[in-house]
């Protein structure tokens, strides 16, 4: 017996629903009336400790048991259809998880098989993925004698093996070393844009969401605190622009008046810069000209956005001064 | 990046469900054989059928050459045969005492003797080599996946609880098969091949068959204990002692009750024989006459030497009363029961029962555990 493959009937429904869950362990309550919608893309999961990130993956994954609410996969109850849901999703658990005895291509084959991939496809695929996630022949060693890092990719490598539609993954760059975490990231960044999957990073580290995510969920003491667009959040409210420049900052303002373009200067920790109106976005082309008359060099150009730890931060205590 | 790297691609195959015990099984099966001890343990139980081989041989041997009709009357129960200790007795006791005048056939004979020493063979080292062979292997299975937090890797996959189990279940019916099952069918090949016909295989095709569903009768209330009792540890190594534990202090204690049983009916003996010879010389005829309407006095044959092996082979024909305490001999009952050669009911009952119970009892233990995780 077989069963479609998810990119054979792309179904109208939500990659995620999840609609007031809610889950206690004896009287503290882990996730209060939880709601949130996850769009394609890739979502930031954060919050501090014991926000109820875990359980709120487990939930998804139906390994938990809820006092209230319901979730939505693609449109199907991982309650209800466990093995419906489970073949659409990938997951990296953030605990070390592994079969001591196999080797990283056999953990990730094994993998393969258990989503019900054929036996030399399996393999096939499993190198395949392993090559591209770097893997080199470090996959040959037993998976409990690898490296964090090495673990990491295998455990990340297992997850996506069957080319799930929604990838959840919990703490991914947890030991991966600066040059392992860029290039982690850009993965999720090619399988969101290029092939059109979802992804889910539950993390800690604000710098790995405010780079690659396109929204942000924020759980604080079991409740969905803040949720929204990344760039919604981050805006300042006014259309601005932010203008580093080599050279006369005062002649490039002037240049920027002469071509239409309102700027002020505004100095900042790391330097003088200045902030381009951008009321009319349609006069920011404008700018590069205004730059060569003025004689200046446009270093960076790009929208004023409040830090993603600010934001965070502002979210949390809000949080905090509502909890009853 | 390496020359090959194709980069990411989608995969548009069609997926197989219902396939992931069997590829539980397969793996578990390919981790457990790259033990050189398992491997070592494995290939040594099947050294005991050397033994048996050659009591097969002898007895075709003994059928061709003629031998088997002048034997026939010096055999008596309990005796051996030609020195060659508990085989001897084992096909003694299948000759001796048939009701027909003429004895029965040799098919007839064929049979029997060879039903005995596939029982034989499957309980006396067969059992015991599984006790060990299993408890090297299934302590393991369930408590280091529990251990290495493996079942994430099961249960974020298609995967259900009970394909999780019954993949687990199949690792150690396959290592029961390899020791138990199959040196016992190549016993029952051997035989045909050195039979003077194959025509045989008419006579003892049941065998194979009897074969088959001893070794899962075996395998069933086995396995599922060793499961159970891996689930309920994440340290292997106390499965495996509470394994081995329960083998030995089952053992122990069916010994020992079944020893106070027999001192117990030797001190009535004493005292019985003790009354009569005061009276009466020890005389059967004499005995009647002096108390009419009693009881004759029954005398109990002396405990015999390597009494279980006798047990084991199906040749004690006397009732076991604590088999159902001890797994190894209540197993003991159940295969003598499929290979026909015990039929009293009263006898293999409780010893059913208690692996029933015993099996249900780990079954439900083993479901719990596994699927205890993603019930929080």
């Amino acid at each position: 017996m077989s069963v479609p493959r998810a990119g054979d009937n792309p179904t109208p429904f939500p990659p995620l629903v999840v609609d007031g869950l809610v889950k206690r362990y004896g009287s503290r309550t882990v996730l209060d009336s939880v709601s949130l919608e996850v769009r394609q893309g890739i979502t930031g999961l954060v919050g501090p400790n014991g926000a109820g990130k875990s359980t709120l993956v487990r939930a998804i994954l139906g390994l938990v048991r809820l006092e209230a609410g319901r979730v939505r996969v693609f449109g199907r109850d991982p309650y209800r259809e466990p093995h419906t849901v489970r073949q659409r999703l990938g997951v990296v658990p953030e605990d070390e998880c592994s079969i001591p005895g196999l080797s990283g291509v056999e953990m990730v084959c094994y993998a393969a098989r258990l989503s019900g991939l054929p036996g030399t496809e399996a393999l096939r695929r499993a190198h395949e993925v392993l090559d591209w996630c770097d893997a080199g022949q470090e996959r040959y060693r037993p998976v409990e004698t690898l490296s964090v890092g090495m673990k990491q990719k295998v455990s990340f490598a297992a997850a996506i093996v069957h080319d799930p539609d929604l990838v959840i993954l919990d703490e991914p760059t947890n030991g991966l070393d600066p040059i392992e975490r860029r290039a982690m990231l850009g993965r999720l960044v090619t399988l969101t844009r290029r092939h059109g999957k979802t992804v889910i990073v539950s993390t800690h580290v604000l710098p790995d969401v405010e780079s690659i995510c396109d929204d942000i969920v924020v759980l604080s003491q079991g409740r969905v605190c803040l949720t929204g667009a990344i760039a919604d959040l981050t805006g300042t409210g006014r259309p601005e622009y932010r203008l580093v420049a080599d050279g006369d900052q005062e002649a490039l303002v002037a240049s920027l008046a002469r071509h239409g373009l309102v700027a002020r200067t505004a100095d900042e920790p790391t330097g003088l810069e200045l902030r381009v109106d951008a009321t009319r976005p349609e006069r920011l082309g404008a700018v590069w000209a205004a730059a060569r008359d003025a004689a200046t060099r446009v270093r960076q150009f790009e929208p004023v956005r409040r830090p993603l730890e600010e934001v965070f931060v502002a979210a949390l205590r809000e949080a905090d001064h509502a909890a009853p | 990046m390496p020359l090959h790297d194709v980069g990411y691609r989608p995969w548009r195959g069609r997926v197989a469900t219902g396939s992931a015990a069997g590829v539980i099984a397969l793996t578990g099966i390919k981790l457990a054989w790259k033990s050189r001890w398992l491997r070592r343990a494995v290939l040594f139980a099947w050294t005991p059928g050397i033994v048996f081989a050659f009591a097969f041989f002898a007895f075709e041997q003994a059928v061709e050459d003629g031998l088997l009709g002048p034997m026939r009357p010096r055999l008596r129960l309990d005796q051996a045969i030609d020195n060659i200790g508990a085989l001897g007795t084992v096909i003694a006791n299948a000759l001796a005492g048939r009701p027909s005048a003429n004895g029965p056939t040799t098919d007839e004979l064929r049979h029997i003797v060879w039903s005995r020493l596939l029982l034989a063979f499957m309980r006396a080292p067969q059992a015991l080599l599984l006790a060990i062979v299993v408890g090297l292997v299934a302590p393991a299975l369930v408590s280091r996946d529990l251990r290495a937090k493996a079942w994430l890797v099961y249960f974020t996959r298609p995967v259900r609880e009970i394909d999780y189990i019954v993949g687990k279940l199949v690792v150690l019916a396959m290592l029961v098969a390899a020791i138990t099952m199959l040196p016992a069918l190549a016993l029952w090949v051997l035989g045909v091949l050195v039979s003077p016909s194959l025509q045989v295989v008419l006579t003892t095709w049941d065998l194979p068959l009897r074969i088959v569903i001893s070794a899962l009768t075996l395998a069933l209330p086995t396995v599922l204990m060793a499961l159970a009792y891996s689930s309920l540890t994440l340290e292997s190594r106390i499965a495996s002692f509470a394994w081995f534990a329960t083998w030995g202090a089952c053992w122990v204690a069916h010994g020992a009750l079944t020893t106070a049983d027999m001192m117990a009916a030797e001190a009535v003996d004493r005292v019985e024989a003790s009354a009569y010879s005061t009276a009466m010389p020890l005389d059967d005829d004499l005995e009647q006459r002096s108390f009419p309407g009693r009881a004759p006095l029954r005398r109990r044959p002396p405990p015999e030497p390597l009494q279980w092996l006798r047990r084991a082979g199906g040749t004690d024909a006397r009732p076991d009363r604590w088999a159902w305490l001890s797994p190894y001999h209540a197993l003991g009952v159940v295969q003598a029961a499929v290979f026909g050669i015990e039929r009293r009911p009263d006898v293999i009952i409780p010893p059913v029962l208690s692996l029933s119970v015993l099996s249900l009892v780990a079954g439900a233990v083993l479901v719990n555990r596994v699927g205890a995780p993603a019930r929080v």
